[in-house]
C-alpha cells in the first residue's frame, strides 16, 4: 500500500488513531481521579489546586505533542548531540542550583515554575541512542554497540542518580536495554550485562551498599521487603496503598467514594501524583484497574507497532526507546503501589498529576507519532 | 524482507520479543491485582475497617429503684449539655491553631451563655489527642437560662450542639441513702457483659456504676444490656468523618424494693439527731419495710462525682454518716438477747415456763458477783415474768442450767454470727462467742462467767440491727427465720417481671409452741403491764410486744451504752417487727422504747389507717437518768 502524502496537512491523516484514543482516555481518566484525590484536600486546605493545574499541564503537553508530530523526527536525530549536551548541562545546573524538595535537588525554578531537567534528559538520551545505534556507524550485533550505549547513558544516569532521583535513573536501564535489543545487540552480552546489574543491586543492598545508596534509599528498599518494619514511617505509603487497592474489591467503591482516599489514609500529598493508581483501583475496583492496565498495554503495543513500521532504524529505535520509557514508568509505578516493587517517587504516565513529566510523556508521544506519520517510504513530505 | 539494505535494520522478531516481555510484565501486574483485590479483597477490607472505624459505647438509661408502692427512690432526669463537634472546628496548620480556634469558640460561648468555662487549652489538647472523634462536652447540666441563651445564639457557633444526658437523681433526698447507695463514674472494666461475648469498644462515654447499696448490688440489672453503640468512620487524623451505624441505648430494668418509703421515712424521723439504726420487717415474709441508719447523707451530692471536700468531710465526721449501722454495725444486744437464753433453756428441758428462781439483786459465782439491774432484786419469779421485768439473775440460772452450748446454738439458730444475706456491702456477721472462739482469741477456756455474760447479751456477743430485726420477726411469727427480702420484683420492659420469692433462712430455730408462747407473752407484758420494762412503747388500740436492751460498751465505768428495743405488733397477728438502736442512749426503756412507739404509731396511722391512733410527740433526749431503768 503506497500512498502519497503531498501536503503537510496530510500528515495528520496518517496518525495512529488508536494510540491517540488511548492516550486521550488515560489523560481524561487521570483528570477525573486527580480531582477525586484532591477535592477533599482542597476543602480542608491541605494541598493546593491540583486539578486546574493538571488541566494546564495537559494542555501544554498536548501542544508539545502536536508540535513534535508535525516536526520530522529526523530533525531531532540530526540534532541529537546538541540535545544530549544541553540535557547534561541542565542536569549539572540542577545539581548546583536546583530547588530542593524533601532533600533531593530535582527541580529547576524557571520563572516560578518548577521543571525537572531529568524529564528532558530521558528523551534526549533516547534520541541520541536512536541516532548512534541506528545510524549505521557501529556494526550491529557487536560488543561495541553495548559499550557505546552504556557510555552515552552513563552520564545522565549518574547525574540523575546524584540528585538523587533513583526512580528516574532506574527507568533508564530497561529503556537502554530495550533499545539495545532492538538494535541487534548480541544476547550473550546482554545477558552478561543483566547479571552485572543484578549483582550491583545486591551489592547496594548489602551492608557495603552504604557507600552507594543513601540511608533513606536503603530504608525504602528494606521497607519494601518488609513493610511492617516501620508501619507509621516509610512503610506507611506501601501499607495504605495496598489496603486501598485491596479493599477496592472487584468493582470498587465508586467515584469519589474511596475510603482510603477520602479519609486521607492515602496521603493527600502524594495521592494525586505517585499514588493515583490506588485511588483508581479503590474507587473502580479490579474491573477499572485492569481496564487501565489494558489501555496502557494497547498504547505500548501501538508504540511497538510504530517501531516495526518505521521508515528507518533511527525512527524505529526512537519509538522503541520511548515505548521502553513509557513501559518502565507504568510497571514501576503500579508495581510499587501493589507491593511488587519498593516505593520510589515515580509517577504514572498520562494519569498522575505532575507538570514536567506530563509534558515529557506527551512529547514522547509526539515523537512516536512523528515516526508513525512518516512510516511510508519516500512519500512523506519534508516538513 | 526485500527492502533490506546495508544500513542496520531493526528485526521484527526482536521487537516482538520486546513487546512480549512488556506484555508479560503487565500481565504480572494484572495477576497481582486480582490477587490483591479479588482473592484477598476481604482481608484488606477488614484492615481498612480496623484502621478507620471506631466504636463508641453509649451508656444506657439506668433502671429506676422504686419502693413497694412504686414511688421512685432513684430515677433519672435529663441534663442539658453543650458539646463541640471538633471535626467542624479543625484548622489547618498545626494542632495549636485548632486548639486556639476551639478555645476562642468556647470563650465566646461562655460569654454568650454567661457561664464559667471549666476547660482549658490543656483539656482541649488532651481531648484532641485521646478522644478525637468524640464531641467535646464543654458544659454539663446547664440551667434553663443558659440553654435558652445558647439556643438563641446557636447559629453563631457552628459545630456546637445541645445534647441531653441522663443524670441519676434521688427524688427523696437522703431517704434510705445507706440502702440505696450511690453511683459513681464507671470504669471500663465494670461494664456489664452482654449475653455471650463481651463487647469491646474504642471509646466509652461517661457512664455511672453503682458504688454501694442497692445501686451496687443490682448494678447489672439496673444497667442491663442497655448500652448503645455508634460506629464512626474517622479520617487519618482521627477526626470523625461519618457515622456508620448506630444502635440506640436502651433502658435498664426497674427494681421494686420491699421497702415502704413511708415506713422508711418514719424510721429515719425517730432517729433524727441520733446515731443509730432502725429496721422494720414483715414477719410474714421477711420483707424489709425500712432499713434506716443515722446519720445519713444525700446521694444526690455524689452525682456525677463526689466533690473531694464533701468526701473528706464525710470520712472525717466522727458520727460516720457513710456507715450503714443497720447491716455493718456490730453491737452487743444486751437484754434483747434474753429471749434466746430463755428459749434455749426451755427447749433443752433445763427449765419449764413455770420454773421459778429467786432474784436477790445479784448472783455469786465463786468470788465474782453478777448484778441484776434492779439492785434490790426481783424476788422469786417464773419465766414470763423474767422477760417482763428483764431479770438478769433468772437468765444466769437458766443459762447455767441448760449449758452455754444450748444458748450458743439457739443464738446461731436465730441468725446470729452469720450474715443475713441481704446482699448489701460491708454486711457484718456479728459474733456468737463459744469455747473455740475463746481458746483462739483469748487463749482461755470458756467459763461459767462467760455463760452468765452471754445469757444477758453482754460479753463478746455481737449482732447487727438487721439480725435483731429478723430475730424479732421470728419471735413474732412463732419460729420462722426469714432471709431478709429487700427486692420484691425486677421489671422487664416488654416481658414478665421477675418476682423474688420470700425465702426462709437456711438455718432456723424450732420452738415448741408452749415455749415461744411463754416468751411472746413475756414480751407483751413487758410493754403492756404497768410495771413492764418496755412500757414506753405501748400504743392504744394495738398490742405491742417488745424487749428492751441496754448494753454497756467501751471501758468499764465510762457509762457508754447501746440502747435497744426489739418489738412486734400487733401481738395476735404480727405484721411489723422492729429492731431499733440508739447509740449512747440512756437505756432501752427510756431511749429506744418511745422511738419504737412513735415509729409504730405512724405505721398504724398511715399504713393501717387506724384513725384513732394518736401520734406521740417526738422523743426528746432526756437530760439525765430519770430513775433506775431496766437493762
Amino acid at each position: 500500500m503506497r500512498r502519497r502524502v503531498q501536503s503537510w496537512w496530510r500528515v495528520w491523516l496518517a496518525q495512529d488513531v488508536l494510540a491517540i484514543l488511548m492516550a486521550a482516555g488515560l489523560l481524561v481518566t487521570g483528570l477525573f481521579f486527580i480531582y477525586s484525590a484532591s477535592w477533599r484536600g482542597e476543602e480542608t486546605g491541605i494541598v493546593g489546586a491540583w486539578f486546574p493545574r493538571q488541566i494546564w499541564w495537559a494542555g501544554i503537553g498536548t501542544a508539545a505533542a502536536l508540535a513534535l508530530t508535525a516536526v520530522d523526527y529526523r530533525f531531532w536525530i540530526r540534532q541529537a548531540w546538541w540535545l544530549y549536551l544541553a540535557a547534561a548541562a541542565l542536569l549539572v545546573v540542577v545539581l548546583v542550583a536546583g530547588t530542593k524538595v524533601y532533600g533531593a535537588a530535582r527541580w529547576l525554578n524557571i520563572f516560578g515554575v518548577l521543571v525537572q531537567p531529568s524529564e528532558f534528559a530521558k528523551l534526549a538520551l533516547v534520541i541520541v541512542l536512536a541516532r548512534v545505534l541506528g545510524g549505521g556507524a557501529i556494526q550491529p550485533r557487536s560488543l561495541a554497540l553495548i559499550v557505546a550505549a552504556l557510555v552515552i547513558a552513563a552520564v545522565p544516569f549518574a547525574l540523575i542518580a546524584a540528585e538523587p532521583d533513583l526512580g528516574t535513573a532506574a527507568v533508564l536501564a530497561p529503556t537502554v536495554a530495550a533499545m539495545l535489543v532492538a538494535a541487534g545487540a548480541p544476547f550473550r552480552w546482554l545477558a552478561a550485562l543483566g547479571l552485572l546489574g543484578a549483582g550491583g543491586i545486591a551489592a547496594a543492598l548489602s551492608p557495603l551498599g552504604r557507600f552507594l545508596l543513601d540511608d533513606y534509599q536503603r530504608e525504602r528498599i528494606l521497607t519494601f521487603l518488609d513493610p511492617s518494619r516501620d508501619p507509621l514511617g516509610s512503610g506507611w505509603n506501601a501499607i495504605q496503598s495496598a489496603i486501598a487497592v485491596g479493599s477496592g474489591g472487584l468493582t470498587g467503591k465508586g467515584f469519589l467514594n474511596g475510603t482510603q482516599n477520602v479519609l486521607g489514609f492515602l496521603p493527600r500529598t502524594v495521592a494525586p501524583s505517585d499514588f493515583i493508581f490506588p485511588v483508581i483501583a479503590e474507587e473502580k475496583g479490579f474491573v477499572g484497574a485492569s481496564l487501565l492496565l489494558l489501555a496502557f498495554a494497547v498504547l505500548i503495543t501501538c508504540y511497538i507497532r510504530t517501531a516495526w513500521t518505521a521508515k528507518d532504524p533511527a525512527g524505529s529505535l526512537l519509538a522503541t526507546g520511548i515505548a521502553g520509557l513509557f513501559f518502565s514508568h507504568v510497571f514501576i509505578n503500579i508495581g510499587m503501589t501493589i507491593g511488587l516493587l519498593p516505593i520510589t517517587g515515580l509517577p504514572l504516565p498520562l494519569v498522575s498529576s505532575g507538570g514536567s513529566f506530563m509534558v515529557s510523556t506527551l512529547a514522547g508521544f509526539g515523537l512516536v507519532q512523528s515516526v508513525h506519520v512518516r512510516r511510508f517510504r519516500r512519500e512523506v513530505s519534508n516538513v | 524482507m526485500s527492502r533490506r539494505s546495508a544500513k542496520p535494520e531493526v528485526s521484527v522478531l526482536r521487537l516482538l520479543l520486546l513487546w512480549a516481555v512488556m506484555m508479560g510484565f503487565l500481565t504480572a501486574l494484572g495477576f497481582r491485582l486480582w490477587n490483591l483485590q479479588v482473592a484477598q479483597g476481604m482481608e484488606y477490607q477488614r484492615r481498612l475497617v480496623r484502621q478507620s472505624l471506631r466504636s463508641v459505647r453509649l451508656p444506657g438509661l439506668r433502671g429506676r429503684i422504686l419502693d413497694r408502692r412504686g414511688d421512685a427512690l432513684a430515677e433519672n432526669r435529663p441534663a442539658f449539655c453543650v458539646a463541640l463537634h471538633l471535626e467542624e472546628l479543625r484548622r489547618t496548620g498545626g494542632l495549636s491553631r485548632t486548639v486556639d480556634h476551639i478555645m476562642d469558640t468556647l470563650y465566646r460561648m461562655a460569654e454568650t451563655m454567661d457561664r464559667p468555662l471549666d476547660l482549658g487549652p490543656g483539656d482541649v489538647r488532651t481531648h484532641l489527642g485521646r478522644r478525637t472523634p468524640l464531641p467535646l462536652v464543654a458544659w454539663r447540666d446547664l440551667d434553663e437560662t443558659a440553654v435558652a441563651r445558647f439556643m438563641e445564639h446557636a447559629h453563631e457557633f457552628p459545630g456546637a450542639a445541645l445534647t441531653v444526658e441522663p443524670v441519676r437523681v434521688y427524688p427523696q433526698g437522703d431517704l434510705a441513702c445507706h440502702l440505696l447507695g450511690y453511683v459513681g463514674r464507671a470504669d471500663i472494666e465494670q461494664l456489664p457483659e452482654s449475653d455471650g461475648e463481651p463487647e469491646r469498644f474504642h471509646y466509652y462515654l461517661p457512664e455511672v456504676a453503682g458504688r454501694s447499696g442497692v445501686e451496687k448490688r443490682l448494678d447489672g440489672v439496673l444497667r442491663a444490656n442497655a448500652g448503645g453503640k455508634i460506629e464512626v468512620q474517622v479520617d487519618v487524623a482521627g477526626f470523625k468523618f461519618d457515622e456508620v451505624s448506630r444502635r440506640e441505648p436502651g433502658q435498664g430494668r426497674d427494681v421494686v424494693l420491699s421497702v415502704d418509703a413511708r415506713i422508711q421515712r418514719a424510721a429515719e424521723a425517730v432517729l433524727e439527731g441520733e446515731k443509730g439504726a432502725a429496721v422494720v420487717v414483715d414477719p410474714r415474709t421477711g420483707d424489709v419495710l425500712a432499713l434506716a441508719s443515722a446519720p445519713g447523707f444525700d446521694p444526690n451530692d455524689f452525682v456525677p462525682s463526689v466533690p473531694a471536700r464533701l468526701w473528706n468531710d464525710l470520712l472525717k465526721d466522727e458520727r460516720r454518716p457513710l456507715y450503714n449501722r443497720a447491716t455493718a454495725g456490730e453491737y452487743a444486744p444486751g437484754s434483747t438477747f434474753k429471749p434466746v437464753t430463755l428459749l434455749a433453756a426451755l427447749e433443752s428441758g433445763a427449765i419449764r415456763p413455770d420454773t421459778r428462781y429467786s432474784c436477790p439483786g445479784h448472783f455469786d459465782l465463786g468470788r465474782a458477783r453478777f448484778r441484776c439491774w434492779q439492785h434490790w432484786g426481783h424476788g422469786s419469779l417464773d419465766a414470763p415474768h423474767a422477760i417482763r421485768y428483764s431479770c438478769n439473775v433468772y437468765m444466769f440460772h437458766a443459762a447455767l442450767a441448760s449449758g452455754a452450748e444450748a444458748v450458743q446454738e439457739m443464738a446461731r439458730a436465730v441468725g446470729f454470727g452469720r450474715k443475713t444475706g441481704i446482699g448489701l456491702d460491708f454486711e457484718r456477721p456479728g459474733l456468737v462467742p463459744d469455747n473455740d472462739w475463746k481458746r483462739r482469741e483469748r487463749n482461755d477456756s470458756w467459763r461459767d462467767g462467760d455463760t452468765c455474760n452471754l445469757s444477758i447479751g453482754q460479753g463478746a456477743l455481737l449482732v447487727t440491727p438487721l439480725q435483731l430485726a429478723m430475730y424479732a420477726a421470728a419471735l413474732a411469727n412463732g419460729g420462722t427465720l426469714w432471709q431478709p427480702r429487700l427486692v420484691r420484683r425486677i421489671e422487664r420492659t416488654g416481658g414478665a417481671a421477675q418476682e423474688i420469692a420470700a425465702a426462709p433462712a437456711p438455718v432456723g430455730p424450732r420452738w415448741a409452741p408452749r415455749n415461744i408462747r411463754t416468751v411472746r407473752e413475756g414480751m407483751r407484758d413487758a410493754v403492756n403491764a404497768p410495771d413492764g420494762s418496755g412500757k414506753r412503747a405501748a400504743l392504744p388500740g394495738v398490742t405491742v410486744a417488745a424487749k428492751t436492751g441496754t448494753a454497756e460498751y467501751g471501758p468499764k465505768g465510762a457509762g457508754l451504752k447501746m440502747t435497744w428495743m426489739i418489738a412486734f405488733a400487733p401481738f395476735d397477728d404480727p405484721r411489723y417487727a422492729v429492731a431499733l438502736l440508739v447509740e449512747d442512749g440512756v437505756s432501752g426503756g427510756t431511749t429506744a422504747a418511745p422511738r419504737v412507739r412513735r415509729l409504730l404509731a405512724q405505721v398504724f396511722r398511715e399504713i393501717e389507717g387506724l384513725d384513732g391512733m394518736p401520734l406521740p410527740p417526738p422523743v426528746e433526749a432526756p437530760a439525765a437518768l430519770p430513775e433506775e431503768e431496766p437493762a
